[in-house]
């Protein structure tokens, strides 16, 4: 039921965001142009077809990544508010994908394939950290593990500003318009590697939702159920942290999505992680094409970076939840 | 497929002699099956030129930075440098679209060539390149003819400054671009070589990068002896006021003993276009007013 009702919004958001941008084309040539009926070379097929066709199928993929990430990032800490952001595995990410484009991946796919590797390393190398600085006996200790989170993000910031300083000044501008996250369409090829990375990730944490519910329980708890809760903590791990360098890599390091989407779900379909990582996936993918959709047009003919839209909406929320919901999930 | 070879082989016959290749500064080919007709200039020292020799009706967008000569305010505009909207360029149809290595992104590039349209770079960090530049905007926009007179006028009003300052004194030059953080012309800018045209010698002229982010204690150990401030604030914000009072208070350096502290808007002197010249003027009166009694 809610599956349907979030299905039906997304395709409105997805209509919403197919009709309006900077070219200011009518309904009826975007319509043209949907149908086929427009020449290919005209600007409605180009603009349609080209420019925000692909644009929309990125940004329900990041959106759906993210939140999923989200999804299970919390499920791991047992902390409403970890979310790869807020983690610092973000950071991480987009410190590998600087790395790589220094080292010259440009273009291609297997550019774009290198530089999803090195943002999943950095992702990786940055939710290890964290992990590592947070643990304490007895399980995760919540402060610490946003503490962690936040100085990892500044160090992996920090990181990226030297680099960039020292190898290639000119570029910083263009750097710091992308650290806020930047969805443009991508070519087919790439967009077909997003989309095949974003499905393993979400895969991966659709197939634990079941194990993670008892995780939630406890380890202890879970481990007397059968769970074998090192595994599945390697498991969500990784799927969590490839998530979020694939969506780094492909469209910037955007912030608050894995946050406000999972915590809106709880209250409309519960605690159960089965329904969670689907519903999560669709409501992202809605919620980052309406930021998007937003942050063209706003100030149109220029753009603003989608992350800024998140985070208006995220940072209010994260009080909002810090304040009222600091309780384990 | 075949229909995409049969309408380049129609294009081919159809106008054999007007397809045309184009290098632009970077070395990069590109084939267009006419001379541009529809350019739209992410580049505001482009978007000068390109008016200067009389082929401003070319334009069909600009940058929201490309605000000279006040006709070129009238074009429709893209967005910013950074950040320019791809709809908004496509939807204008250019057949050519000229960016900039320094202040664009090259992912718009390779977004705009994924959609077929051609993307010329320019590159202009020498006076030599700024003639390069002119005369590139010229052939783009068909304007040849124009750009002889306009580049002897340019080279003679330069000439004219070099032969005034000849044989003076050079004294130290503190040049600031951007006063917090302080932002400093480097080797690689074309500001170092305007210093020293206008009889100066840039006190960061041996920076290894082209902007440089400078310490003020080094830029007073340096002990320039006339300090230009650029002030940004005729522009929207107030960010690039010049602050001169934040300088008066380094009394050991020779430029604030002697009163040499000057803020001036030179925003024409760091576009590569057709007013260099006059900034150009305006710095050299700085550093040498005896010169220009």
């Amino acid at each position: 039921m809610v599956l349907t009702v979030l299905g039906v919004v997304l395709t409105a958001v997805a209509l919403a965001a197919l009709f309006v941008g900077g070219a200011g084309l009518s309904a009826s040539a975007v319509a043209r142009a949907l149908a086929g009926r427009a020449e290919a070379s005209s600007v409605e097929a180009i603009v349609t077809l080209s420019l925000r066709l692909p644009r929309v199928a990125v940004a329900v993929l990041a959106g759906a990544a993210l939140a999923v990430a989200g999804v299970g990032f919390q499920a791991l800490t047992r902390n409403p508010l970890a979310e790869p952001s807020i983690l610092g595995v973000s950071s991480g990410a987009a410190f590998g994908v600087v790395l790589a484009q220094i080292l010259g991946f440009q273009a291609g796919i297997l550019a774009a394939l290198g530089v999803a590797v090195f943002a999943f390393g950095g992702a990786l190398l940055a939710a290890a950290i964290v992990y590592l600085i947070a643990v304490a006996p007895g399980g995760l200790a919540v402060q610490t593990l946003l503490l962690a989170g936040v100085i990892v993000g500044i160090f992996f910031s920090a990181a990226i500003t030297v680099i960039i300083s020292v190898v290639d000044f000119n570029r910083l501008s263009g750097v710091i318009h992308w650290l806020l996250g930047n969805l443009a369409p991508i070519p087919a090829a790439s967009l077909a590697l997003f989309a095949a990375l974003a499905v393993g990730g979400v895969w991966l944490i659709l197939t634990s939702a079941r194990e993670l519910n008892l995780l939630a329980l406890g380890e202890e708890a879970a481990s007397q159920l059968g769970v074998d809760a090192e595994r599945l903590k390697r498991r969500v791990f990784v799927a969590a942290a490839l998530l979020t360098g694939t969506v780094v890599a492909f469209s910037g390091p955007i912030g608050f999505v894995g946050l406000i989407v999972p915590h809106v779900l709880r209250s409309l379909v519960g605690q159960d992680n089965r329904f969670l990582v689907p519903t999560a996936a669709l409501a992202g993918g809605a919620f980052l094409l309406a930021a998007d959709t937003l942050a063209r047009n706003v100030v149109a003919p220029a753009e603003l970076s989608v992350g800024v839209i998140t985070a208006f909406c995220g940072a209010p929320f994260f009080v909002w939840v810090l304040r009222t919901r600091t309780r384990p999930v | 497929m075949i229909r995409a070879v049969a309408l380049v082989v129609l294009l081919a016959l159809a106008s054999p002699a007007q397809a045309l290749v184009l290098r632009d500064m970077l070395g990069r080919e590109m084939i267009l099956a006419a001379p541009p007709a529809r350019i739209v200039s992410l580049v505001p020292s482009v978007t000068e030129s390109a008016f200067a020799v009389g082929g401003g009706d070319r334009l069909v967008g600009v940058s929201d930075f490309c605000d000279w000569p006040p006709a070129a305010r009238l074009k429709p505009r893209v967005g910013g440098m950074v950040n320019p909207s791809l709809e908004a360029i496509v939807a204008l149809k250019p057949d050519l679209v000229v960016g900039t290595d320094e202040g664009n992104r090259e992912e718009t590039f390779l977004q705009l060539r994924r959609l077929g349209i051609p993307v010329y770079v320019v590159h202009a960090h020498r006076v030599a390149e700024m003639y390069d530049l002119i005369e590139r905007v010229g052939e783009l926009t068909g304007r040849q003819a124009a750009v002889g007179p306009l580049v002897d006028g340019v080279r003679r009003r330069i000439d004219a400054v070099r032969a005034a300052v000849r044989a003076r004194p050079i004294p130290r030059v503190l040049y600031v671009l951007w006063p917090d953080p302080l932002l400093v012309p480097g080797r690689d800018s074309h500001l170092t070589e305007l210093i020293a045209l206008a009889g100066g010698r840039s006190i960061t002229a041996e920076e290894r990068v082209q902007y440089v982010r400078f310490s003020i204690e080094a830029a007073v150990a340096r002990a320039p002896e006339v300090i230009v401030l650029a002030d940004h604030s005729s522009g929207a914000s107030t960010a690039g006021r010049a602050a001169p009072e934040r300088w008066q208070a380094l009394t050991s350096v020779p430029a604030i003993r002697a009163g040499r502290l000057y803020s001036v808007d030179l925003s024409i002197l760091h576009r590569y276009g057709p007013r260099v010249p006059e900034g150009l003027e305006i710095l050299a009166r700085l550093i040498h007013p005896e010169a220009f009694r």
